[in-house]
């Protein structure tokens, strides 16, 4: 049984594609959040969208697509992805030289690649419609590997020529919960020595809009607002998307190289509702055991863990479950501080538990813990939990991040400071 | 109107509004040329269009420094060799040229194709409707393993190219060879005996690539043995980094009796030359053979 360190972080998200820009939008509590000009019609009833900046992806041919100066990409690369892949993958080249990595370090037998994404639904949708139109034979050939939701595995495990360990994850907004969670039974197993995590979700009319349906978006226009876990009036969660990148690695590998760890992956729990296909269970059950389980393979006890980075996402029925869980997990004893990132980042749904593990480690890394923004009015059910709503200048010893997906699936990672 | 042979166009569907703006999104990647082109060929079915618009179409699909390749004019570069096209590309480049010239071609069609002037000949006979000019058959090497039982690491085939009173194949001596570290160490030199096993080899893919005539049976290829081989001359060393060239032509074909001679050269200097191979053979079981 090896420990688990994390190495290496990469971030392209809607509040910086890079390190120093996240830390300080966090540390500042600015959002990313902005009305997104596709949705500005009479169609579309959401408006706002935590979006991307400085990458233009919106064409349905990828050689038409701009993107930061830093990352150049030939052809015969870009013609396989969706917009999520090319986020995904300049995060990943970010966590390699964040890790100090060499090519040998990244392309053999003991380091393996898991992802967690939904596919393309705008990628999907245009080959299709192009079938439909122009025959079977006159599909793009790179119509498949290009949208379904392994493509993000397809790309990144063929490019970075990764021989390890590989596979996908879909349980929606905890699929890369579950995939770190994975990752470190990986690398703690000693079946690999070193595992790349990477979560990424598309930004777009066709990712955003099919929310609308089951009512779970908010349709506030105003986007310092929009997005308010644990207020009273919350409305519903603002989509986002983009990709992260995090590296896992043994403690062989980590004194082998002689780099300095980020932060230490401790142990997850994960567990399911078993009750509805996509509202979560009223009192939080299955999140709670997922919280509970977490711990126990973590040996720790809840007055350990000094902050709770929540899943909430600013939804009525998720953010009130959440918060029973964690009122049955940590009250009476323990009061850890609580927020959701989401109120800054919005909900990036598979990037989701990866974007805020990666702001976990951040939080060991840079020593601080971001408030839980724009509450105006706290909900009732939370008073007894110790919601912070501004930044602490203080590094937390132990962190916890929790995910909760469709069909009452629960992830919950625990991470430790590295520093004494 | 035009009844010569040498026909100077041929009539295509007309473009709609609809399909007109498709294929200008289609195209528009490739040069002005090219566009220009497309569009004069759907509306005139002029023949003398179709190289700019063949080659626009490759050169689109190309990685850029490849192109100033493509301008050189040589119609004996090889598509994957020479062009870095793989497989995706080409099927990339097939859906275009398949769009843009209002035809379809299929994949057997397809594997045949390996330099410019193939496919340019193609498209020329199909557009035509006219039978392809008939060229030897090429095989790469899954397409080997895939027909006779030699595999790697004991497969001396990477190309064959199949014509019906000859096979030629090639066999690139890459130095990874395990029997080459003891012929001899520190001086590699491909053994001659390997040499009858390759030409061997080349034997049994031509057979199992024919026909009996009057039945359509095929050769098993669980059922071929080397039986024989007579008056083999050896003329020169072959190293590493070298490719063999190896020919065989059938001397005589009678069940169970297969014998051919065959010869191994490297950049056209003779290296190996055997008089008689001889092997026999059996046919496939099959219910239509009984018929």
């Amino acid at each position: 049984m090896s420990r688990v360190f994390v190495t290496g972080l990469g971030f392209i998200c809607s509040i910086g594609n890079d390190e120093a820009t996240v830390v300080s939008n966090l540390r500042e509590l600015k959002h990313g959040m902005e009305l997104y000009p596709p949705l500005q019609t009479p169609d579309s009833p959401v408006k706002v969208a935590a979006t991307v900046k400085d990458f233009d992806v919106e064409s349905l041919d990828p050689e038409d697509w701009t993107f930061p100066s830093d990352y150049t990409f030939r052809r015969e690369t870009l013609r396989s992805f969706s917009p999520h892949v090319m986020y995904a993958y300049c995060s990943m080249q970010q966590a390699i030289a964040d890790a100090s990595l060499r090519e040998k370090d990244i392309s053999n037998q003991d380091t393996g690649l898991y992802t967690a994404s939904a596919g393309s639904s705008r990628f999907l949708h245009s080959n299709l419609e192009r079938m439909y139109k122009k025959g079977v034979m006159r599909c793009n050939p790179l119509s498949i590997v290009a949208s379904i939701a392994g493509t993000l595995s397809f790309n990144l495990v063929s490019n970075f020529k990764i021989q390890g360990s590989s596979s996908g994850f879909a349980s929606a907004c905890a699929s890369s919960g579950h995939a770190i969670g994975f990752a470190f039974d990986e690398v703690r197993m000693d079946r690999q020595k070193r595992m790349f995590v990477v979560g990424a979700e598309d930004c777009n009319f066709d990712s955003i809009v099919p929310f609308c349906g089951m009512r779970a978006l908010t349709l506030s226009d105003d986007p310092d607002t929009a997005a308010r876990p644990f207020d009273k009036n919350r409305q519903g969660f603002v989509s986002s998307g983009g990709g992260v990148t995090i590296v896992l690695e043994s403690e062989e590998e980590v004194d082998r190289r002689g780099v300095v760890p980020l932060g230490e992956m401790v142990g997850w729990g994960q567990a399911s509702d078993g009750f509805n296909v996509a509202v979560s269970h009223p009192d939080g059950r299955g999140l709670r055991t997922a919280m509970q389980n977490s711990l126990q393979y973590s040996a720790l006890n809840p007055r350990q863990i000094c902050y709770v980075n929540a899943h909430a996402p600013s939804t009525s029925i998720g953010d009130l479950s959440e918060v029973l869980a964690m009122k049955e997990v940590f009250l009476p004893d323990a009061s850890p501080m609580i927020s959701s990132t989401k109120a800054l980042t919005g909900h990036g749904l598979s990037l989701s538990s990866i974007l805020e593990s990666a702001i976990s480690i951040l939080c060991l890394k840079h020593g601080f813990v971001p408030g839980s923004a724009h509450i105006q009015e706290l909900m009732p059910e939370a008073e007894s939990l110790n919601i912070i709503q501004s930044t602490l200048n203080e590094t937390p010893k132990f962190i916890m991040s929790n995910s909760s997906g469709f069909g009452g699936a629960n992830t919950s990672l625990i991470f430790r400071s590295c520093q004494n | 109107m035009n009844s010569s042979l040498e026909i100077d166009s041929v009539s295509v569907a007309p473009l709609t509004d609809d399909e007109r703006g498709d294929l200008e999104d289609s195209l528009k990647r490739c040069s002005e040329e090219t566009r220009f082109a497309a569009f004069e060929f759907r509306e005139t079915g002029r023949l003398s269009l179709l190289p700019p618009i063949i080659l626009g179409i490759i050169e689109r699909f190309l990685e850029p420094e490849i192109r100033p390749k493509l301008k050189e004019g040589d119609g004996s570069l090889k598509l994957i060799d020479d062009l870095g096209i793989d497989s995706l590309t080409m099927m990339e480049i097939v859906v275009l040229v398949e769009e843009t010239l209002d035809l379809s071609i299929d994949n057997e069609e397809l594997r045949q194709l390996r330099t410019l002037d193939d496919v340019r000949e193609f498209l020329d006979a199909k557009i035509r409707n006219v039978p392809p000019p008939q060229k030897n058959k090429y095989f790469g090497v899954e397409a080997i393993s895939a027909a006779i039982p030699h595999h790697i690491p004991f497969l001396f085939l990477s190309e064959v190219e199949l014509s019906s009173d000859e096979a030629i194949g090639t066999y690139p001596i890459s130095g990874l060879e395990e029997f080459l570290k003891g012929h001899f160490p520190e001086n590699p030199v491909f053994p001659a005996s390997i040499m009858l096993e390759a030409l061997g080899q080349l034997a049994v893919f031509f057979l199992v690539s024919t026909e009996k005539s009057e039945t359509g049976a095929k050769v098993d290829p669980t059922k071929i043995l080397f039986t024989g081989c007579e008056a083999v001359r050896c003329q020169r060393f072959c190293v590493p980094g070298e490719t063999l060239t190896l020919t065989i032509k059938p001397k005589s074909i009678r069940h169970p009796i297969a014998k051919f001679e065959g010869k191994v050269s490297v950049q056209g200097e003779n290296a190996a030359w055997a008089e008689d191979i001889t092997v026999t053979f059996d046919w496939r079981e099959a219910v239509d053979n009984l018929a």
